[in-house]
């Protein structure tokens, strides 16, 4: 009996030795990462995990020998003894090395992660109910990046792709072996912005600035997370991370400013229902839908239905005014820095023509556009 | 009175307190002969210390990293 109980695990030992190669495939571990920061974590991770097993052996080693060798079996007596100080005081003493031992490197990797002086790019990140914004501070660049995986996955209607969750609509792009700093923050409750290849997980707090560093080594996409519980959608708002060389940094910044100012362009042309419509629908799906509902008929108690509400089929003006200003103390949040004035007409023309709403007008762009003018300059002053 | 115990012998008592092991011995001479309030008193003068001293270990560790 306890022969054949040997072999077994003694051949599982063996087999699970003899295929560390595809111990590589598996993703329980940490990842090493792509920055000097992530790889010391992961160093550290590994050492403290040896460490753990070399005790674990001992301590099981010797308890599992005690047991065998004086089992009842063999007459083995039991020791009547109250304490021993020394023994005490080893058992006591072995631990504290071990911790200061590890503390050391620890202590090492922890200040340098702190250190977040002489960045030579800032970006601010700050955590919305439910997406990410950016901004380049010395670049005058800022958008949202938000969930891009297509509703039906999520309910199940479609299969699941490769990044299910793990894609947004707009990577934060960022040159390698640039020393970066984020500054961290947020606009409605605790947030987290956690990046594992990275090793960055920091909390983004309302009224608070954190800050955190890097140097990314490898061009590449790394994708994570929002860490912190946040409310409803806490595991729809990912974060996607697009590693580039620095030329390509440069080129990307100069297309991204050009398209903003294409986009404000195009918010001065005449466009029609239609086109606004088919704009909105975009829009409502992609910055709505969470709390009203694709359907519009929101969530009663949370979410006010759009669909026949006094709002949306009553004046355009209070309409316009809770989109773009929000209202404060509650889950709507002014969308003025969200959203272009194309996609703010655009959502609110449907809002009122969609689902059975029929107000047959359209808000256009170039009315938003004036509307937004004056309250961006005060707030740049 | 000689039977109460000295300064020395408080101190390391609290300490071993600190530490976690007490010897049964000390243990009882310190519950049969001792006084609360000498106990209470230099325990707090060295959680003082410890305070002290874990400040004076992150200076010393954050002058090391050159911050
Ligand atoms: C995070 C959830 C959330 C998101 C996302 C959201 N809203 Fe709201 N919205 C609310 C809540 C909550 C209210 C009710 C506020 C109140 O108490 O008056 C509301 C109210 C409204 C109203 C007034 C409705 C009424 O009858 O009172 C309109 C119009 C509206 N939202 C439009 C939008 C538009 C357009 C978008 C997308 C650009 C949007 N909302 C995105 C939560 C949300
Ligand atoms: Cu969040």
């Amino acid at each position: 009996m306890v022969r054949t109980i040997i072999t077994t695990i003694g051949s599982g030992l063996g087999l699970t030795l003899y295929s560390t190669a595809t111990l590589a495939d598996w993703t329980v571990n940490l990842t090493p990462g792509v920055t000097d920061v992530s790889r010391s974590v992961f160093d550290l991770h590994m050492t403290i995990f040896w460490i753990c097993v070399a005790i674990a052996l001992v301590v099981f080693g010797v308890m599992f020998w005690s047991i065998f060798h004086h089992r009842k079996s063999r007459g083995a007596q039991a020791h009547h003894f109250h304490e021993n100080t020394l023994v005490e005081v080893i058992w006591t003493l072995i631990p504290i090395v071990i911790l200061v031992a590890m503390a050391i490197p620890a202590t090492a990797t922890l200040v340098d992660m702190y250190d977040t002086d002489e960045a030579e790019l800032d970006i601010q990140i700050t955590g919305y109910q439910w997406k990410w914004r950016y901004d380049y501070l010395d670049h005058d660049l800022t958008f949202f990046s938000n969930l891009s995986t297509p509703r039906e996955q999520i309910s199940n209607e479609a299969d699941k792709q490769e990044h299910y969750l793990l894609e947004v609509d707009r990577h934060l792009v960022l040159p390698v072996d640039t020393r970066i700093r984020f500054l961290l923050t947020s606009n409605d409750v605790i947030h987290s912005w956690w990046v594992p290849a990275l090793a960055v997980k920091k909390d983004a707090i309302p009224g608070f600035i954190n800050d955190a560093w890097t140097v990314i080594n490898e061009p590449g996409i790394y994708r994570g997370q929002c860490a912190e519980l946040c409310g409803k959608d806490h595991g729809f708002m990912p974060v996607v991370v697009e590693a580039v060389s620095r030329a390509e940094f440069q080129q990307w910044l100069a297309d991204a400013r050009a398209a903003e100012q294409a986009e404000a362009a195009a918010a001065e042309r005449v466009w029609t229902l239609d086109e606004l419509m088919q704009q909105g629908e975009q829009v409502y799906l992609r910055a709505c839908a969470a709390c009203h509902l694709p359907n519009g008929e929101g969530v009663p108690g949370a979410f006010p239905a759009l669909k026949g509400s006094a709002i949306t089929l009553g004046d355009v003006g209070a309409h316009i005014d809770i989109v773009l200003n929000g209202k404060s103390g509650t889950a709507m949040q002014a969308f003025r820095d969200q959203l272009s004035a194309t996609e703010l007409a655009a959502v609110i023309t449907y809002e009122r023509n969609a689902w059975g709403n029929s107000l047959g007008e359209a808000v256009s762009p170039a009315q938003i556009a004036r509307l937004l003018q004056p309250a961006t300059g005060e707030a740049e002053q | 009175m000689s039977d109460q115990p000295n300064f020395w012998q408080t101190l390391l008592s609290v300490l071993s307190s600190f530490f976690g092991v007490q010897s049964e011995r000390n243990r009882e001479r310190d519950f049969r002969h001792g006084r609360p309030i000498h106990y209470i008193l230099t325990g707090l003068l060295m959680a003082t210390l410890f305070v002290l001293g874990v400040i004076l270990l992150v200076r010393w560790a954050l002058s090391l990293a050159g911050i």
